[in-house]
């Protein structure tokens, strides 16, 4: 019964948490992006800068219709937004966000999260196919290449991490980084971990799959109201978690050099790495779809398998 | 171009875009929180024409000469002439003067037609009501609206001395 309890208080922290970050994380976006454009950004709603302003877009989007589009693909398009966030909010199980601020330190954290994490792939998959739109399936076609190939990538560059840390667990990873962070022996491991995680959550310059411009909305053009909601709250989701990680594996988790507690070390981190996430978005064009497999395959892939090849030949022939 | 240049030129050209919306975020903002706070307009920015008043006399220039009625192109104004009800005379001021602000597109053109210094274009834009026949303006309406703006003279290009 205990159990029980604790797992569903458990999931409504983590849910709540995934709520706030995203509703921070869009007005952050929206501010970055009006300062950067050299406008104000949301000014009207709630306190100062508007930080209630998705508050009220979500109250508006609870409030729309709910549209559904003829021709769709019942279940699997009303399922699809469903899939699409809860991988985003099963990998904050397994985040250490403070020593023992973890909700499940499993022995094999990392490979929980990188599977998770391609669970996400099938929901906009669904949602492409569900919705019988060809803009929403050229979208989930694009999205599916993209996220296979830098999955790749970004799962090669955290082996080099779990080399030096000798150890799959995440608490394990940090604790192993407390004289000194893996960012620059793992430099390159960090690079090309980041630019995996920027295409994985598809920001912009790797938006491909959801290209305004081209695709209308990309896969989620003909959802609605809070079921469209769920897709950039998964998206926001998806980014915390991967900067998290990246946090994580590369800059030391919780460790920092001020006696404050370790889980505002984390925290500032994470919101740092969202916020360079945030202005490469506001600053950088769309790449074609062939420059993007490019960069994934002949790019990335190489540069991480050096990583670990040098990261390999440190550990055999020093230690 | 090799790898080590293509890559190069990569790095350098991402660290340049990056310096420039930094640098963009570090500025200040050009877009105003509008209703509470008003931009600063230009000098010469014009909204509609209305009618002047003259300093020395405290009555509107205009002889309802209509001229300004025959340049304008889409038509939006309308005068009739004052004629005195004992001779049957015309008078040389309006009786009646509406401008259709509706449909006035703020060419100005009527204002340079006026060969009697009677017309002025407004600078203060924020006409906008809920109904297109709010936007009919009478003599006297167009007088005050004139009290309301600082106008300028376009030939001039500087502020007229203060109302
Ligand atoms: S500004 Fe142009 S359109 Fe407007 S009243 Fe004058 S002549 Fe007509
Ligand atoms: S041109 Fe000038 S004087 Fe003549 S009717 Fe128009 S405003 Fe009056």
């Amino acid at each position: 019964m205990n159990d029980v309890l604790a797992a569903v208080l458990e999931a409504l922290a983590v849910l709540t948490y995934v709520a706030l970050n995203a509703f921070v994380l869009i007005w952050l976006e929206r501010k970055i992006a009006g300062h950067i454009q050299r406008r104000i950004g949301p000014l009207r709603v709630g306190g100062p800068g508007g930080s209630l302003q998705s508050l009220a877009d979500g109250i508006k989007l609870f409030s729309k219709e709910d549209f559904r589009p003829g021709g769709r693909d019942g279940i699997i398009w009303w399922l699809a937004p469903l899939v699409s966030m809860t991988p985003a909010v099963m990998v904050f199980i397994a985040i250490p966000f403070g020593q023992h601020l973890i909700i499940h330190d499993m022995n094999i954290g990392l490979i929980y999260i990188t599977s998770i994490t391609s669970f996400g792939l099938l929901g906009v998959f669904m949602a492409g196919w569900g919705s019988n739109n060809k803009y929403s399936l050229l979208g989930a076609m694009r999205a599916g290449a993209q996220l296979f190939s830098y999955e790749i990538p970004a799962i090669l560059s955290t082996i080099g991490v779990v080399l030096a840390a000798g150890s799959l667990s995440l608490e394990t990873i940090v604790a192993k980084q407390s004289a000194h962070w893996f960012l620059f022996p793992q430099i390159l491991g960090f690079i090309v971990f980041y630019v995996a995680i920027l295409a994985e959550t598809n920001r912009t310059p790797f938006d491909l799959a959801e290209a305004e411009s081209e695709l209308v909305g990309g896969y989620f053009t003909e959802y609605s109201g809070i079921r469209w909601a769920m897709f950039p709250f998964a998206e926001y989701g998806t980014l915390f978690t991967g900067c998290a990680l990246a946090t994580t594996l590369f800059l030391g988790g919780w460790h920092g050099p001020l006696f404050l507690p370790g889980w505002v070390w984390f925290l500032i981190k994470t919101y740092i790495l969202v916020f360079i996430a945030m202005w490469i978005r506001w600053t950088l064009p769309r790449v074609r779809i062939d420059q993007l497999m490019d960069l994934g395959w002949k790019f990335l892939i190489p540069l991480s398998l050096i990583n670990i090849l040098g990261t390999g030949a440190y550990i055999a022939l020093v230690r | 171009m090799s790898l080590p240049r293509t890559v190069w030129n990569t790095v350098k050209s991402l660290v340049v875009g990056h310096a420039v919306t930094a640098r963009e975020i570090a500025t200040r903002p050009i877009t105003v929180f509008y209703p509470e706070e008003k931009p600063e307009f230009p000098t010469g920015s014009r909204s509609v024409p209305v009618l002047k008043v003259n300093e020395e006399s405290g009555y509107i220039n205009c002889t309802s000469c209509g001229l300004c009625e025959r340049t304008c192109p889409p038509g939006c104004i309308e005068i009739t002439q004052a004629v005195d009800p004992a001779t049957n005379k015309k008078k040389p001021w309006p009786h009646l003067y509406t401008l259709d602000l509706s449909h006035c597109m703020v060419c100005n053109l009527c204002v340079e037609a006026c060969p009697f210094d009677a017309l002025e274009m407004l600078d203060v834009p924020e006409l906008a009501t809920y109904q297109v026949q709010d936007l009919k303006f009478h003599k006297e309406q167009l007088l005050d609206l004139w009290k309301t703006g600082k106008a300028i003279r376009i030939a001039e290009g500087q502020p007229m001395p203060s109302k």
